[in-house]
């Protein structure tokens, strides 16, 4: 028998099947089937932008898979934009008011405000609600619930009762394992100007990311929604996404996803609606000022969208982008998605540069950025490489942001190398050569001891430290893993990770779990130190000397003096023609981090001696006794160790290298005089102000 | 009679070629005064390693990242010294002006008396011209602003990349004109106070803005050639020293006396301004 309440629902079901469903599915493709993900968070939006207040209206319907084993009572939002909402957030208190050095311009606020929410249950329902356009579905949604009242911001991070990132809903019913549920939301966002923290508009130009209400993440047996930090990124879980786009009719626009149809409003507006699947988010930028370049490797189109005043770069960064793809599928796997858009932000709007999000990265560049200065590649390499590290394989930004930031960092030093090295594949500009690898020992050098590699992202001592543990610090320590187990082993460790873990969640342990595996050895002597504390590597070659050998002194064990016989004559003469040296090394671990190690000891007449040490013990002393004399000892020869603070410690010579000093000295001394002579020179810095 | 006046100072700078050298040692002696201490801090840190025969081939990004992130002595001997040593230079030159000057204005033959006196004598005077000459260089070192101030003008708060990044190629350019501007009018003051015996420095100043502004074609272009020649030696200098990279020592002492010779060259051209400055002082004041 069929109660009120299941007649109220069936009439709704029959009024969808007649009018709205097969009307907007019919437009809406299909990208993967099967699905590539679970598919737990999907929503349609609809959004018009006001360009002149920055401000967003958005309707979107939410349908939340409950995948879990638990009841769910209440669900968790993310309101990233109230970030930006007064000086009294979390991230404006941890950041200071800036971000990457810059700012929020006064009046240049933003936030995001929930209008409504409403709450469906009902099954069929709900199978229909996914292909419905937001604005038709509050007739459709007669027997929702509305729970705007319900509302609730939390802090699960601190007691900062002024941050109101997060939001919880308690729901009306509980929400069984592997049922679905429908949130009905209006909100209302306005982007903060000038672009700050990766979002936001500048004049006609709008970068918009972390707009909309975001479900958070339930795992383990709970909500994981934390705050909007300054040092920290996101965590999500992937879905379906339908977003219509409403903004001025001469506005460009590019989004996550593709692009199915455009509508002319006959107001002055254009409705773009963008479909795309198995993503984790979703971020778009529009402005009539963009200029349009193309590019395609294998399946995948490219679109960059310049800045006018960039323009004469706009093949360099499809050139930048082709490679990109190339490399990581190469290197790990298969990029499933058909295309990737790659934005360049507006003068004046670099808070919004470098930074990923599902086929849509932003990347940064300035008028006159010279071919030797490879900054856009490495951007580009690097977000796009988010794509992967972190898209594919949705890790825990704000828990665990080496596993993205880190893996990464390893990814981009070794494809920076491989396309533009050995030397100078960052900068080899002006006689300047410096690698990735360079740039990033640099910034672990200068901050190792400050934290240990694996914390949560707010909890790093600096926003350096945050820096240098999330990216340098592991980038250095997978390439060291790379050089002690070999180039073979560590491909297979990486693309067995990324097969094993792409549309899922990895944590570092999964990681970890394979490095052992691979290894076919337990790797924890290696991972604890590495990633669980603050442990530094430094070997040094505390001593060394080379003495020829005499003929020996004193009596010998039948009580024979040397001076009493000729047998002391006759060594001397012998030890003239066949001249034996004593030559002693003393290797010393300065750090508290033990790693195996070669030792390399070179002779006068070409012998090379390579010895291994466990590192266990402080130090340890080789002797050698050869015909020669020692030349140099060096512990780690080949620098493959790059966690090594000091590479330059780690060899000793027995003759003082004055030619190496003095050259650079003369240098020194030229620029010094040069300088002192002709300090107009100094006006040339003024050029290069908006690169630096 | 720019030419002419080219060709007079290259005669009497040559003629009085004690002064190129003492001149050049002063810049030496300073130069060594900063980089013999770091010297010493680079010798400690690389004297027995290998790193320090790789520096003889080029300079290893991982060595000075180290060197400054594991010395602190290096960049703490750097900054005391980099800003007080080329003031004390900058005293220095102005010392040593007075007696240079003299000896070109009064188209002497180097003696050390002369030199010296003339350097102790006028050197006071200097110091106040200096002094005097500040509110002048505040006014010559906004004239870049006026590039940003046109920008601002004509294409608004927010122009195109390219406007501004031409528009700092300009205020490059105007950055050198001002020193072009400012020395030479520092420079005629002096010849001024060494041809007069002027003891008022605001007289000095405003004779020596006078006459160059009065002249300005031949004062300006007598300086924007040797502004040119100088850029031309550089030109030519920076090849030649990117050539001598190999590390081996005599490719090294070529390098060094490649560099030395530089800056011979340079106090050459410092000189040769002073000789010609005088000499169109001379023919200008006397028309």
């Amino acid at each position: 028998m069929i109660g009120v309440q299941g007649f109220r629902a069936l009439l709704v079901i029959v009024l969808l099947t007649l009018f709205y469903q097969p009307a907007l599915s019919q437009n809406i493709p299909v990208l993967f089937d099967p699905p590539l993900s679970p598919r737990m968070a999907n929503y349609n939006i609809d959004v018009r932008l006001e360009a002149d207040t920055r401000k967003l209206f958005g309707k979107q319907v939410l349908i939340w898979h409950n995948q879990s084993s638990d009841v769910i009572t209440e669900l968790q939002f993310h309101l990233y934009l109230n970030a930006f909402r007064n000086s009294e957030s979390t991230f404006m208190k941890e950041s200071g008011g800036q971000l990457r050095g810059h700012y929020i311009e006064k009046g240049g606020w933003g936030f995001s405000e929930v209008k409504k929410i409403a709450v469906v249950y009902d099954k069929d329902l709900l199978h229909r609600l996914r292909d419905v356009h937001p604005s038709e579905a509050p007739e459709l949604l007669a027997q929702a619930v509305e729970v705007t009242e319900q509302m609730q911001f939390i802090q699960p991070d601190d007691s900062n009762v002024h941050d109101q990132t997060v939001f919880r809903i308690p729901l009306p019913r509980p929400l069984p394992p592997g049922e679905f549920i429908a949130l009905h939301i209006d909100f209302l966002a306005q982007l903060p100007t000038p672009p700050f923290a990766r979002t936001g508009a500048k004049e006609e130009y709008f970068m918009i990311g972390q707009w909309f209400p975001k479900v958070g993440v339930y795992i383990d047996g709970k909500w994981n929604t934390h705050q909007f930090h300054a040092n920290s990124e996101f965590f999500a879980d992937f879905g379906v996404y339908n977003v219509w786009i409403t903004v001025p009719e001469k506005n460009i626009v590019g989004a996550t996803g593709v692009e199915v149809s455009v509508t002319k409003n006959g107001d002055g507006t254009a409705t773009h609606f963008y479909h795309a699947e198995d993503v984790h988010d979703f971020a778009w930028t529009t402005s009539p000022e963009f200029v349009e370049f193309k590019g395609q490797t294998h399946d995948t189109k490219i679109r960059v969208l310049m800045q006018p005043d960039h323009a004469q770069q706009g093949r360099r960064h499809v050139e930048a982008a082709i490679l990109s793809i190339e490399y990581f599928q190469h290197f790990y796997g298969d990029y499933p998605f058909p295309n990737l858009t790659v934005v360049d932000p507006r003068r004046g709007a670099m808070g919004s540069a470098g930074m990923e999000y599902p086929t849509l990265i932003t990347a940064g560049t300035v008028y006159g950025m010279p071919e030797r200065l490879r900054l856009p590649e490495l951007v580009i390499i690097h977000e796009f490489g988010h794509n992967y590290w972190y898209h594919l394989l949705a890790s825990n930004e704000f828990e665990e942001s080496w596993l993205d930031e880190g893996i990464n960092t390893f990814s981009e030093i070794e494809i920076m190398n491989d396309l533009y090295g050995p030397a100078g594949d960052m900068i080899d500009l002006l006689g300047v050569k410096l690698n990735t690898q360079q740039f990033h020992r640099a910034r672990y050098i200068s901050g190792y001891d400050r934290d240990p590699t694996i914390r949560r992202a707010w909890e790093y001592y600096s926003t350096g430290s945050y820096a240098t543990n999330s990216y340098s610090k592991p980038g250095l320590i997978l390439i060291t893993l790379k050089n002690y187990l070999g180039e073979q082993a560590m491909g297979e460790i990486m693309r067995t990770y990324f097969v094993r873990w792409r549309f899922k969640h990895p944590k570092s342990q999964d990681f970890f779990d394979i490095v052992n595996e691979v290894a076919g050895q337990d790797m924890s002597w290696f991972i604890e130190p590495a990633f669980y504390s603050n442990a530094h590597i430094d070997y040094t070659i505390a001593a060394s000397s080379t003495r020829e050998v005499k003929s020996p002194r004193g009596f010998d064990f039948m009580m024979n003096s040397d001076e009493d016989t000729t047998a002391g004559g006759d060594a001397d003469s012998k030890s003239s023609t066949e001249a034996e040296f004593e030559s002693t090394v003393t290797v010393r671990r300065l750090g508290d981090f033990k790693m195996p190690v070669e030792i390399e000891v070179v002779f006068a007449n070409g012998d090379t001696i390579r010895e291994h040490w466990d590192g266990q013990e402080l130090w340890k002393k080789y002797r050698y006794r050869k015909p020669a004399r020692l030349v140099y000892a060096a512990v780690d020869p080949d620098n493959k160790i790059l966690l090594d603070i000091n590479f330059t410690n780690n060899s000793k010579t027995v003759k003082k290298q004055r030619l190496g000093v003095n050259k650079l000295s003369a240098r020194l001394l030229f620029w010094m005089q040069f300088l002192m002579e002709q300090p107009e020179v100094l006006n040339f810095y003024s050029l290069f102000r908006d690169v630096l | 009679m720019i030419l002419a006046s080219l060709k007079s100072a290259i005669q009497k700078t040559f003629a009085n070629k004690r002064l190129i050298l003492i001149f050049y040692l002063t810049n030496l002696i300073l130069g060594l005064i900063v980089i013999l201490p770091l010297r010493a801090i680079i010798d400690e840190f690389v004297g027995y390693r290998l790193m320090g025969a790789k520096l003889a081939d080029r300079l290893d990004m991982d060595f000075l990242f180290e060197l400054l992130l594991h010395k602190d002595s290096f960049l703490d001997v750097m900054r005391g010294l980099i800003l007080f040593v080329p003031a004390v230079y900058w005293l220095f030159l102005l010392f040593l002006s007075g007696g240079a000057l003299a000896i070109f204005a009064h188209n002497e033959k180097y003696s050390s008396p002369i030199f010296w006196g003339n350097c102790g004598r006028f050197f006071g005077r200097f110091i106040r011209l200096a002094i005097w000459s500040l509110p002048l260089l505040a006014v010559f070192f906004a004239l870049p602003l006026l590039a940003k101030a046109l920008q601002r003008l004509f294409f608004g708060s927010d122009p195109y990349q390219y406007i501004t990044y031409w528009g700092r190629w300009l205020q490059l350019g105007l950055g050198f004109v001002s020193f072009l501007l400012f020395g030479m009018v520092l420079d005629y003051a002096r010849i001024h106070t060494v041809l007069t015996d002027e003891r008022n420095m605001r007289t000095s100043l405003w004779r020596g803005f006078r006459f160059a502004f009065e002249n300005f074609k031949r004062t300006f272009g007598f300086a924007a050639l040797l502004f040119v020649i100088g850029g031309s030696i550089l030109a030519i200098y920076n090849p030649v020293a990117n050539l001598l990279a190999a590390p081996a020592v005599v490719i090294v002492a070529l390098l060094f006396f490649t560099q030395q010779f530089y800056m011979i060259l340079r106090m050459g051209l410092r000189l040769t301004l002073y000789a010609g400055q005088i000499h169109l002082y001379k023919t200008g004041t006397s028309n």
